[in-house]
């Protein structure tokens, strides 16, 4: 492993990562840019963001991890680096294609999977506060339609009318249903139920492909295609899962590195899939919580706070690492043991809705956040 | 429907042909806890009238899963490190030794036979919901022992204190295996101390399945605990299970993959958790889970759980305040629980959608029909449609034998309610009238039924038989909304 000795400091003004100013948010000042497309891979368990995208400057990491630590990453800068397994990402970061933000998470620091999840995908005023998730509230104002690769109609998606679900049934003995019977059960019901049976149909009218195999890379493909069409859907979620490695975390090979390499190749699909609408598009992952900075007993790592989140797509025009490093020395750690979070993720990701969909910055924090006060990052990421 | 249906379909699975349709629902469904739970199904689709208890050799104890998946293990190692041999011999080697030693395909039939054929469906409702509740998925060798979880730590705990069932199911291989509590060593026992000095091994503690104990099984995070409670809980169960198919029960001198627990990988010294003192000591255990089965806030998490699940989707404070006294009262009797659930559940008008599984059991019961294979059937080259029990779950979204999330099924209504899974039962529907043999016709089943004017009009409305079945089955009525 490259060693670089720096101090926090150095390092804050080697990659200007601390200008971390108050941003005044202009009103309307996205408004002019053309449309272009979100993704949000969710990925489910809870990254590590020390192995996905290792501090390798950071003169504590060695001792921490010594049984995970990689051996062989892709160095970015001297500071940081990548996990071998992110090959295809990291040729975007060279091409200026693909960012990183580290030490960030959503404001949530109890740990639990599924409070975490929660309040990743609603991103109300903390978890089980809300029953509609921030990307379908952006749609809504947005008047945009957007769609989840999944059996289920995820959280983050809820909250506009303008959404539906693709995950090919497989049901020996079925066939396509009839468009009329559709139509009359459909009236039968009421509410939600009546919406979910009119979206059958709808996507038996469009003649809808149901071939497409259901791994996470052909879905991420497929969606990608869907949403370089014109009238298709401007947003899309997809899960990756298994990312929450107690045991056995692996270092460059095994579990986790698996997860990651999944991650890599679902990104690579998108960008086949979307083709020269790649250049409209921004794509972000989303965990519930990162991972504890020290192995644990069982060779992983148990549930922390702050971890990574990658940025990829042709609306980021200059690769960087945004970040406010906090540092991995023990007094650093947040309550002893976690990457402190000094990034409010949901600030990255109202910068790629403000980027992507064309609302303004304010309105995102009130309608989308349902909060009144959040960091405008958008320079950051986008400049 | 009718007041019997409509009970039936809340807590229950519905009438088969051959049920009495009960005049007292209510004495009816509360005898129904008291039912002898047996393994009930079919040999083979061909002799599908045949209602026959399960054979002994498909019914291992917890000692013999341990040898099939120790076997298991040894044959994979055998076969996947022979470099002779070309990917399809290997895969035909590893298949027979699964059809021979991997006891979950037939767990997981065994477990559709029971929801479909069963005399004691309430219970199976019961079971379902709390086997869900202690969601254990697939991992490493929990494929050969969900199904022993099921009946062993769930079923066969229905009528005792939920104390009871806590503290089997958190000692159970399964759920100390799902959770990593296996690998887990106290950081300051003999194990660990011992690594340390030789410098040769590294032990330590693993905090998943003492999170969990406390998030998901018992007080829930209303419950305000903090990251030393858990790790205080993780110290607790440091030294709880052993790797089930490898010879460790003999090297620990143990007995029982059920009740193992290794003094020298336990955390000695006293821990305290929400504010009670456990000892060190195998007794520390049921010292815990006694104290969380006791918590005021496992009541009230666990009594609204159970009123979203059976007695209406919009919970009312009403029927949790009465569970909670109930359990209150009876110190965590099941049995009193569970009678107060269907009391509630019965009381309720308001309707109780029901999950894509318990909505298929249900269709197959009142529509007759023959849709999981026989247990004959399993390792046979059928000419069939048919889809085997583990599609069938996986496509429905409730896959039980699966690697999934330790927080289970939600019992929310809208997590269910997509196109894509409103797709999946017309498509069900279908695929069970095309080729599972429906015995009765629509119109038969919604007299049987008593079905209300929304669900006879839809249905009236349409022409063909199969049409008509797949928009009864798919009516608001059928589906619980």
């Amino acid at each position: 492993m490259t060693k670089v000795e720096m101090t926090r400091r150095e390092f804050l003004k080697l990659t200007g990562a601390s200008l971390f100013l108050s941003a005044v948010p202009v009103s309307g000042f996205t408004k002019d840019l053309p449309q272009g497309n979100i993704s949000v891979i969710l990925l489910q368990g809870g990254m590590d963001g020390l192995t996905a995208v290792p501090p390798i400057g950071d003169p504590a990491l060695a001792s921490l991890r010594q049984e995970i630590g990689l051996s062989n990453p892709i160095k970015i800068n001297p500071f940081f680096g990548l996990h071998p397994k992110l090959q295809y990402f990291s040729k975007l970061m060279a091409k200026g294609e693909a960012s990183v933000v580290h030490a960030t998470s959503f404001p949530y620091t109890k740990r639990s999977h599924f409070e975490g999840q929660n309040y990743m995908q609603g991103g109300g005023s903390g978890p089980f506060s809300t029953t509609t998730g921030w990307l379908g509230r952006a749609l809504d104002l947005a008047l945009l339609p957007g769609r989840a690769m999944s059996l289920e109609l995820p959280l983050i998606l809820r909250g506009s009318l303008d959404v539906d679900n693709f995950y090919p049934a497989r049901v020996s003995g079925s066939s396509k249903p009839e468009k009329w019977l559709i139509e009359q059960i459909t009236m039968a019901h009421q509410a939600e139920e009546a919406k979910a049976f009119a979206a059958v149909g709808q996507k038996v009218a469009d003649q809808e492909k149901s071939n497409i195999p259901r791994d996470p890379v052909s879905l991420a493909q497929y969606a990608g295609e869907q949403m370089s069409k014109k009238g298709g859907p401007v947003a899309s979620v997809i899960r990756v899962n298994q990312f929450d490695t107690h045991a056995l975390q692996g270092a460059d090979d095994g579990n986790h590195g698996d997860r990651l390499e999944l991650l890599d190749e679902v990104i690579k699909a998108y960008r086949k899939g979307l083709g020269s609408a790649w250049n409209n598009s921004i794509i972000l992952t989303l965990t519930e919580f990162g991972r504890t900075a020290s192995v644990n007993g069982t060779s992983g790592t148990d549930h922390g706070y702050g971890s990574v989140g990658l940025l990829a797509g042709g609306l980021i025009n200059k690769s960087r690492i945004i970040s406010e490093w906090p540092g991995l020395g023990s007094a650093d750690l947040f309550e002893d043991r976690d990457l402190y979070a000094s990034i409010d993720y949901r600030s990255v990701c109202a910068a790629c809705i403000e980027r992507a969909l064309g609302l303004d910055h304010d309105l995102i924090t009130q309608k989308v956040f349902l909060t009144s006060k959040l960091k405008r990052t958008y320079d950051y990421i986008f400049s | 429907m009718t007041e019997s249906f409509r009970v039936a379909q809340k807590i229950g699975l519905l009438f088969r042909p051959e049920d009495d349709i009960p005049r007292d629902i209510k004495d009816w469904a509360i005898g129904q806890l008291n039912t002898e739970s047996k393994s009930i199904g079919i040999r083979s689709i061909s002799n599908s009238q045949k209602i026959e208890p399960w054979p002994e050799e498909y019914l291992p104890n917890l000692s013999e899963r341990a040898e099939m998946l120790r076997q298991l293990r040894l044959d994979e190692d055998l076969i996947q490190k022979d470099k002779t041999l070309s990917k399809i011999e290997m895969d035909r080697l590893l298949w027979i030794s699964e059809k021979k030693n991997n006891i979950r395909f037939l767990d997981e039939l065994r477990f559709s036979h029971r929801n479909v054929y069963a005399e004691d469906q309430v219970k199976q409702r019961f079971s379902l919901f709390w086997s869900n509740h202690f969601t254990v998925g697939i991992s490493g060798t929990t494929r050969g022992l969900i199904g022993h979880f099921m009946d062993a730590a769930i079923l066969a705990n229905l009528n005792g204190s939920f104390a009871n069932m806590l503290y089997k199911v958190t000692t159970h291989p399964a759920m100390l295996t799902y959770l990593d509590n296996i690998y887990s060593v106290g950081e300051n026992s003999e194990r660990a101390v011992q690594c340390r000095k030789n410098n040769k091994c590294k032990v330590g503690l693993n905090d998943n399945l003492g999170r969990e104990l406390l998030e998901l099984h018992t007080v829930s995070p209303a419950a305000d605990y903090t990251e030393s409670d858990i790790r205080a809980a993780a110290q607790v169960l440091a030294g709880w299970g052993t790797i089930v198919d490898k010879p460790q029960l003999e090297k620990f001198g143990l007995f029982n993959h059920w009740d193992a627990f290794v003094v020298n990988r336990a955390e000695p010294g006293t821990k305290v958790i929400l504010g009670k003192v456990i000892y060190a000591g195998k007794d520390g255990l049921k010292n815990l889970t006694d104290h969380l089965a006791s918590h005021e806030n496992t009541k009230l998490y666990l009594a609204r759980k159970l009123c979203q699940h059976f007695v209406s989707d919009d919970v009312q404070n009403a029927d949790v305040e009465y569970i909670v006294k109930v359990w209150g009262q009876s110190n965590g009797d099941l049995h009193k629980i569970h009678q107060a659930v269907i009391e509630r559940a019965i009381a309720s008008k308001a309707p109780k959608f029901q999950w894509p599984a318990t909505w298929l059991f249900q269709v197959l019961r009142i529509s007759d029909s023959t849709y999981f294979l026989g247990w004959d059937d399993m390792h046979k080259d059928l000419n069939d449609k048919r889809m085997s029990a583990k599609k069938v779950f996986q496509e429905l979204g409730q896959p039980f034998w699966a690697k999934r999330q330790p927080n289970g099924y939600s019992s929310s209504k809208s997590y269910w309610i997509s196109g894509e899974f409103l797709e999946r039962r017309l498509r069900f529907s279908e695929a069970i009238y095309n080729t599972a043999h429906p015995q009765f016709t629509p119109k038969e089943m919604m007299d049987r039924i008593g079905v209300n004017s929304t669900t006879r009009n839809l249905v009236e409305g349409l022409t063909g038989r199969k049409r008509k079945f797949i928009a009864l089955m798919c009516s608001p009525e059928l589906m619980g909304v």
